[in-house]
């Protein structure tokens, strides 16, 4: 029996070390690498200046054509992230702050991410390669239940995600493969779809007071970005349009651009634009707020 | 609770040392434990089914005493069908009434009779296909006076109840598990060490092979309107290694936790997928179960004896029921029947046990043959398995009329932001794996067996899908 306990043990020591090389070997591949998605390209990326960045989910992501501002003589750069939600945006601000970036501008998309106080495990994931390395990551995710087990547990936040952190993203990270998440300054355009569009149903969600965008809002104050929060376009059948306006109610300095864009040919799917209504909605936005620059 | 869960890894060690510490000394101490640790190990499911549990081991106990007690072929007989109708009776009820009125009200459809079948909203006892045949082959031989009645109720129990087998197998036989249990088990550091060595394998062939074809077979079977040639084909390979991994891995961990309390348990898997033709497959296939059916069904229908007629329409039987036993659908009966139909030839030509010796593959003529037949053997056991995996027997056409139909056989990009080529290096490597061990009964032992462990290791923690938390698929048989 003690030479089965002893054998079970450095069973378990062997484990162990698997673990810790394992974790070694991904945090090394992580770390150099730039071009897989925005938030490698946010974290490898230092002091940099934008005239207007964008922040939100898929609908930030596919909506704003940062060449329309470019072209004007704005820098900006796109920063959102499909399936994320407020948490993950406010995050992407205290790295580009811990970065020191200098913003001017913030776009920050509020629609349908404040109808919850919730994260997305898909994107919480991107982040947790440099959980040792980042002081903002650790302080932000530091009441999660599973924080401790993430942070000391040699290699457990790649089991834990393994669906996005996992081997086949760490051998494209090792082998510098380029993902398309960067191209076109961050906006990824979608194309339109045949057929008749299905309608989004908004009856189930209404907006609450959300901590994520009020964290944003008092970064943004604290380090002078000007935030303009604002809403995106959706497809003119939406169900429960008052969803908007109900918005407004909460969050009364949230810009409405809901029927920015609403014509179905502008459309890929009820809630995401394609190439052509993204264009127009960023031209849209363009105008409202900015002016183009003199010497661009 | 399940094999691949945290619950277990705690439950296991603690099992373990109950076991070798405090009841080492009599095999009754030893018995007590384990049958304690089986009726938790079940209760995490639902410990109402616990009852149930308890009732078919008095039941099958008090059977057999009064078979074995009775001198009259009629009153033997009588113990026999009451035991029978009322194991066969729960499983029919538990898992094939609502199949059985669904059906009878669409036949009433056809002839414009409608009706809205009264449907029972029960869940699923987890293993009672297994444990009701389990107790089943004990009563058929105890009958038939292949074995003597078990008088000890706690080590009968234990049979019935054992945790590595319960819920998903294997079926065991009394002669083969009962002497076991009779008798102290002594620690065995090599017996122990192959048990550890087997259930790091399982978990290999569970979370890495199995979990991650899943991913991949799900989002073909899920949405196969509109996938391609490719990787509609490629979905049903993905599922093949899919049932295989999750049941051999299973089966794997089973024996393994069984040996490390020092029983054996009966092998479930052979290396299937290396079979020459259907008859071999079926001979390596879930062994437990295909060896039952032959014993009591197939011989007792006649089996092999008797006219051609005979001989296939006891095939068809056999074939047909073990599709049912898997659940209660018309997929699983389809899957039966066209493995009969594979069968039928080798049965008519009397090929069915030419392929019963090992083979080796060299640089020659016969070794290409035995690839071909390999490779023909696999296929066709891919293109039933769409039956088994399709949600129905027509959705099973469509994707099959689809494969045939598209041809493209490109890459394509899947809704789990994979391509569907990209599995198939690890199926690739899985097999060159297996082919390199198929005579040993995992690849960990032997020469370099730590560095192997660790490869085995750094596998399931790098490789294996942990996000995504997928049952064995057999515990709902």
């Amino acid at each position: 029996m003690k030479t089965f306990i002893v054998f079970i043990l450095k069973i378990f020591g062997l484990l162990l070390i698997t673990m810790g090389l394992l974790d070694l070997l991904y945090t090394t591949a992580y770390l150099q690498s730039a071009q897989r998605s925005k938030i490698d390209y946010l974290y490898n990326s230092k002091n940099k200046k934008y005239d207007v960045i964008f922040l939100g989910s898929s609908r930030v992501n596919n909506h704003f054509v940062p060449r329309i501002f470019n072209d004007k003589g704005y820098k900006t750069f796109n920063f959102g992230i499909t399936r994320s939600r407020l948490d993950e945006s406010a995050l992407i601000l205290k790295m580009m702050i811990e970065r020191h970036y200098e913003i001017k501008n913030l776009i920050l998309q509020v629609d349908l991410n404040i109808n919850t106080n919730d994260h997305s495990e898909a994107i919480r994931s991107l982040f947790m390669p440099y959980l040792h390395q980042s002081q903002t990551i650790r302080n932000h995710y530091k009441d999660i239940p599973e924080y401790d087990a993430l942070l000391f547990i040699p290699f457990y936040r790649y089991m834990h995600y393994d669906g996005r952190i996992g081997f086949r993203e760490m051998y494209f990270s090792l082998v510098h493969k380029r993902s398309n998440a960067l191209d076109n300054d961050g906006f990824y355009p979608l194309e339109s779809h045949p057929g008749k569009m299905i309608p989004a149903d908004l009856s189930i969600y209404y907006p609450k007071r959300n901590h994520a965008y009020e964290e944003i809002k008092g970064l943004c104050q604290i380090n002078h970005i000007n935030l303009i929060a604002l809403t995106t376009p959706m497809c003119k059948n939406t169900i429960n349009r008052d969803y908007f306006s109900h918005i407004r109610e909460v969050y009364p300095e949230i810009h409405n651009f809901e029927n920015a864009v609403t014509d179905d040919k502008y459309f890929s799917t009820c809630g995401h634009m394609n190439k052509s209504g993204a264009e127009a909605f960023t031209q849209i936005v363009f105008n409202a707020f900015f002016k183009t620059k003199s010497n661009p | 609770m399940f094999f691949n869960s945290f619950h277990f890894a705690v439950f296991l060690p603690i099992v373990f040392v109950l076991y070798w510490f405090v009841g080492h000394k009599s095999k009754i101490n030893q018995n007590y434990i384990l049958i304690v640790a089986s009726y938790y190990f079940y209760s995490c499911w639902d410990w109402r089914f616990l009852f149930l549990l308890i009732f078919s081991t008095l039941l099958d106990y008090s059977c057999a005493l009064m078979i074995e007690q009775s001198t009259r072929q009629s009153t033997r007989k009588f113990w026999l069908w009451l035991c029978v109708t009322i194991n066969v009776g729960f499983l029919g009820v538990f898992k094939y009434y609502n199949f059985f009125a669904k059906s009878f009200a669409a036949l009433l459809r056809t002839f414009e009779w409608h009706s809205s079948p009264l449907l029972l909203h029960v869940i699923l006892p987890v293993g009672i296909s297994f444990y009701t045949f389990h107790g089943l082959s004990y009563i058929i031989d105890i009958y038939y006076g292949r074995i003597k009645s078990e008088k000890n109720f706690v080590d009968y129990s234990l049979f019935v109840c054992y945790f590595p087998l319960l819920v998903a197998g294997p079926i065991e036989r009394a002669t083969h598990l009962l002497p076991q249990v009779k008798r102290r088990r002594k620690f065995n550091f090599i017996k122990a060490r192959e048990g550890v060595y087997q259930i790091i394998w399982g978990l290999v062939k569970k979370i890495v092979l199995a979990d991650s074809c899943a991913n991949y077979a799900n989002a073909v079977f899920d949405h196969y309107n509109s996938m391609n040639s490719l990787s509609l084909v490629l979905g049903a390979v993905y599922f093949a290694f899919q049932i295989y991994g999750d049941f051999s891995g299973y089966s794997d961990i089973a024996l393994g936790t069984s040996k490390l309390f020092g029983i054996d348990l009966l092998r479930n898997f052979n290396y299937p997928y290396f079979s020459r033709d259907i008859a071999e497959f079926w001979r390596k296939w879930h062994i437990s179960l295909t060896t039952w059916f032959r014993d009591y069904l197939y011989i007792p229908l006649g089996g092999s004896k008797g006219s051609k007629w005979m001989m296939v329409r006891n095939t068809f039987i056999i074939f047909i029921v073990s599709g049912f036993w898997h659940g209660a659908s018309w997929n699983f009966i389809a899957w039966g029947l066209i493995n009969a139909l594979y069968f039928l030839p080798l049965l008519l030509l009397n090929r069915n046990r030419r392929n019963l010796d090992d083979f080796r593959l060299g640089i020659n003529f016969n070794s290409m043959r035995t690839l071909v037949d390999i490779l023909i053997t696999f296929s066709i056991t891919c293109f039933a398995w769409i039956f088994f995996r399709a949600k129905s027997i027509a959705d099973a056409f469509l994707y099959i009329r689809r494969m045939f139909e598209n041809q493209n056989f490109t890459e394509q990009y899947f809704t789990i932001e994979r391509y569907n080529y990209e599995l198939i290096t690890l199926v690739l490597v899985f097999v060159f794996v297996e082919w390199n061990n198929r005579h040993a009964v995992e690849p960990i032992s032997g020469k370099y067996s730590w560095l192997k462990l660790s490869l085995c290791l750094g596998a399931i923690v790098a490789l294996g899908v942990f996000s995504d938390y997928k049952e064995f698929i057999y515990f709902q048989f």
